[in-house]
């Protein structure tokens, strides 16, 4: 019988945490103990910026971690984080088929196969004073921790901003940041309405985790345990994606429990936003080549 | 030989100062942008979000390499930590064996780590790793620091066991910060650690 | 089976500090006996990633900086200062002087994070003027030991932090939170600084000069720069131009205008000041990379899960299982840093904490007091690390004159307990 540890970097109540729990008990459960897979939570095993070559090295058999973490080594792993591109879970679903064959080949080249990807909810934009169109967020102090958020940053005409994840509540209470996106879950669970008082539902998009293994690793094992492996992963993605959806809806609701503002966007603050969408897809293009116009043909394509 | 070695381990240090002044330097500069935006704002104009990209990627490769450089001029400035309590009860002959048995220990555990971290190294060279923040960082560059120190520091420890096995103090003897020590005798621990 | 490799390990690695191996590498290698028993994952390779990770770490890069105001302000006129202000001020407190030493760090730890920033940096400057002026030795590494785990308690705290992620509990409430049971301590540790004062022989203790007021008022005029210094750092903290890792830069730059403009800095000076502070961050980081890696050989080896595991087959009641956690994390303190313990146990003791009804914010506070007292219990303990390297003492002294503020530790925990509100009255605040 084999023993695989599994890094993972959120906490045991998020989502896709619950979800890979319940993806070890189905492989220890199908093959009758011959694969377990002992969870190593919250980064608790390898720091999130290092599961990945932990992963590859064989360090550990298994990991899951942000899928456009990778946005720099190649932009296509970050194309289901640009903005007003795919914002609904059918649009998603759509953008990870296109994206799935690419980012395959590209990690293969590093010894991963990915087993499975569940998106987190839509990106909904937290803002601390009341805003009614792109204009208001002119000047405003807006989170950015990649290249790609600062660069909607500067379109939004507002000021990007870098704040480490547990210095946020106190950059929101000292005004040093005032507006971020996230998603719902990611807002609840840091009980954002400590510090901010606006949310606006605006799906921006819908970044993914992806669970890869080893391929020699896999390799190794029996033919009936691999099966069991990918079934087990297979049922994970498509429970993953449902969680996902219901979080959406609950999450949401614990915010306005909490008494934050929740607001629907309006119409025309979301045309500027798929304007501003438009406008960085084209330019993202221009960094991706020909691989990422591909995704996008095949995107678009009905 | 000697001089050569004492440059080394001098060279180490004296970058790893650099770096430490460099986590200053770009903190304070962050810092003072974020003053300028905070006048901006509260003088009526927006803030433009002035800003050093990936600051804090920096600071943390900065400290990393100030970290590992300075490995071996610390440890024979003897500001490295070890438990000497039992090693003064001993006779000078036992203590003898038990520094060499520390060094030779100390020394293999670290050139099997400097030679895993070269192992980490040439993968994220050979996969060209990136950085995730704003600027895309080779992740070889920093972590080479790491490599660097652990060999700088792997050449003190073999530097001290041919000492020490000659018959010489190791390095560190008698050195350490002992603010208070020197206020009573200091008779039972003239041994630095 | 698996106790007994427990015991091995302890066994192993008290061997090893006590053989005179340097601690960060008697880390490494007890990590590696662990690794080779229990895993079979590559451990050199597991060396070099997680040593990597866990040195490259913005939280961390506040250390040096902390360490290095130190050294300025320890080169310079200004804690000379500090005390000749202060000291007819608390002539007649019993205990006079050493309470610096417990404010100073509880003042300190409002900006710093860690306690072995805020013994290094408060240590540095009290240490010489103190034990100068005739103070006991061990009450002086006493109150350092123990008043600088304020660092972690009194907000911002990098181990609540890790706490609040692990646990999806809100930071700004668990910071909030700490703020009364920080406040509790330094009363605790003050209150027992007199109580001792007071129970000595008069020739036992240091002498303050009696002065007029007038001359009292006088002299606090050299506190002016110390104080300015200080309130810069919180300054640009609460004002939002600096996040609590920015601080230390502020600190540093302050000092080094201060000190220029008292004439204490000179490039000798400063020379000295920055090598003092790389040697001394060299070796805190060189273990905390040693304890990092000994954290991920037991999240390899299960070791701290199957404890925390049996403990939760007990089924105690609420008190009975504080009582066992208690124990387990002082324990455990003795081996690891504080912030592995949390790491590696809060997956499986969280689940066991609510069943028990336990708030979770109440018992983040709870865990950190527990972590506090890690920070000096020997043979792994930061702040005695930290002050071994301060004053030449050995651990064993230094554990010993520490020993009175650990058990206050234990009384805080015990007056947490019983009154709860302690901590959750101010984040209940917050409303929400
Ligand atoms: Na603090
Ligand atoms: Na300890």
């Amino acid at each position: 019988a084999d023993e695989w540890d599994m890094p993972t970097p959120y906490p045991d109540k998020t989502f896709h945490t619950q979800n890979i729990i319940q993806f070890a008990k189905d492989v220890e459960e199908s093959t009758k103990g011959e694969l377990k897979i002992k969870v190593h939570t919250a980064g608790s095993l390898f720091k999130h910026a290092d599961i990945k070559n932990a992963v590859r090295g064989g360090q550990v058999p298994i990991g899951e971690f942000f899928l456009s973490l990778l946005s720099n080594e190649n932009p296509v792993f970050g194309v289901d984080s640009q903005p007003f591109l795919a914002t609904s879970y059918e649009d998603a679903d759509k953008l990870w088929k296109a994206q799935k064959k690419v980012v395959s080949k590209l990690l293969d080249k590093q010894g991963l196969m990915i087993l499975y990807s569940v998106p987190w909810p839509p990106q909904g934009l937290y803002v601390r004073k009341e805003v009614s169109s792109v204009e208001d967020l002119k000047g405003v102090k807006f989170r950015a921790y990649n290249a790609t958020l600062e660069r909607l940053a500067s379109q939004m005409g507002a000021a990007p901003t870098q704040v480490e994840v547990p210095d946020i509540p106190q950059a929101f209470a000292t005004g040093h940041v005032e507006a971020m996106m996230t998603s719902p879950s990611t807002g609840a669970n840091s009980k954002a309405w400590d510090f901010v008082n606006h949310y606006y539902d605006i799906r921006a998009w819908l970044p993914k985790n992806v669970v890869v293994v080893n391929k020699r690793t896999f390799r190794r094992l029996d033919k009936s345990v691999q099966e069991a492996v990918l079934q087990a992963a297979a049922a994970a993605e498509k429970r993953g994606w449902e969680m996902s959806r219901q979080e959406t809806t609950e999450q949401t609701k614990v915010l306005a429990d909490n008494g934050m503002a929740v607001h629907e966007p309006t119409s025309e603050m979301l045309k500027e936003f798929q304007m501003l969408g438009s406008q960085m897809i084209d330019y993202w293009v221009s960094e991706a080549g020909p691989e990422g116009r591909a995704i996008l043909e095949q995107y678009n394509a009905k | 030989m000697r001089r050569i070695l004492d440059v080394i381990y001098t060279c180490g240090a004296g970058l790893a100062a650099v770096f430490i002044l460099g986590i200053c330097l770009l903190v304070a500069a962050q810092v003072f942008m974020n003053l300028v935006d905070r006048l901006l704002i509260l003088s009526g104009f927006d803030a433009v979000g002035l800003s050093i990209p990936s600051y804090a990627d920096f600071t943390g490769f900065f400290l990393a390499a100030s970290s590992f450089l300075a490995l071996a001029y610390t440890m024979r400035a003897g500001g490295h930590i070890r438990v000497t309590l039992m090693l003064h009860q001993l006779s000078p002959k036992w203590r003898h064996v038990f520094e060499v048995a520390s060094l030779l220990t100390g020394g293999v555990l670290t050139i099997y780590f400097a030679f895993y971290t070269g192992r980490l190294v040439w993968d994220s060279f050979i996969y060209e790793d990136l950085s995730a923040g704003i600027i895309s960082v080779p992740l070889w560059i920093p972590q080479f620091s790491m490599l660097l120190g652990l060999i700088i520091l792997s050449i003190s420890f073999i530097d001290d066991i041919v000492c020490v096995l000659s018959g010489e103090k190791p390095s560190y003897h008698g050195k350490g910060e002992e603010a208070l020590l020197e206020k009573e005798a200091p008779t039972t621990m003239y041994e630095g650690e | 089976m698996e106790l007994l490799s427990t015991v091995f390990l302890l066994i192993l690695l008290l061997a090893l500090l006590g053989g005179g191996l340097w601690v960060a590498l008697s880390l490494m290698l007890v990590g590696m006996a662990g690794m080779m028993m229990f895993s079979s994952a590559p451990m050199g390779d597991v060396l070099a990633t997680t040593v990597w990770g866990a040195s490259n770490s913005w939280a961390l890069a506040a250390l040096p900086l902390f360490i290095w105001m130190g050294e300025i302000l320890f080169r310079s006129r200004l804690s000379e200062d500090l005390f000749s202000g202060l000291a007819p001020w608390m002539g007649r407190i019993p205990g006079r002087l050493l309470h610096v030493n417990i404010l100073g760090s509880g003042i300190f730890a409002a900006v710093s994070g860690s306690s072995a920033a805020t013994a290094a940096t408060i240590g540095k400057m009290t240490i010489p003027e103190l034990s100068g002026r005739g103070y006991q030795q061990n009450m002086i590494i006493g109150t350092l030991a123990g008043s600088a785990t304020l660092g972690l308690l009194i907000p911002p705290s990098i181990v609540l932090i890790v706490y609040g992620v692990a646990t999806e509990q809100s930071i700004a409430r668990l910071f909030i939170a700490g703020v009364l049971p920080g406040l509790l301590l330094v009363i605790l540790f003050m209150g027992y600084v007199m109580i001792w004062s007071l129970r000595q022989p008069k020739e036992n203790l240091a002498k303050e000069e009696v002065l007029p007021f007038k001359e009292k008022v006088n002299r606090s005029r050299r506190l002016i720069p110390v104080v300015l210094i200080i309130s810069g750092v919180i300054g640009s903290v609460y004002s939002g131009i600096a996040s609590p890792t920015d601080a230390a830069a502020v600190g540093v730059l302050l000092s080094l205008v201060f000190s220029y403009f008292t004439g204490s800095l000179n490039r000798k000076s400063f020379i000295e000041g920055l090598m003092g502070a790389t040697k001394t961050s060299c070796m805190i980081a060189f273990i905390l990379a040693g304890a990092a890696f000994l954290t991920v050989a037991m999240g390899f080896s299960g070791i701290p899960k199957s404890l925390a595991s049996w403990i939760s087959t007990l089924e105690l009641s609420p008190y009975a299982l504080l009582f066992a956690l208690t124990l387990f994390f002082i324990v455990l303190g003795c081996f690891l840093d504080g912030i592995s313990v949390v790491v590696l146990t809060t997956s499986v003791i969280m689940p066991m904490v609510e069943q028990a009804g336990i708030d979770p914010l109440w018992f983040g506070i709870f865990l950190v007091i527990v972590v506090e007292m890690s920070q000096i219990t020997p043979p792994v303990g930061f702040n005695l690390f930290v002050l071994q390297n301060l004053t030449g003492r050995n651990i064993l002294q230094i554990s010993k004159s520490a020993l009175p503020f650990f058990l206050l530790m234990l009384v805080a925990l015990l007056i947490v307990t019983v009154f709860p509100e302690i901590v959750t009255a101010l984040p209940d605040q917050m409303g929400g």
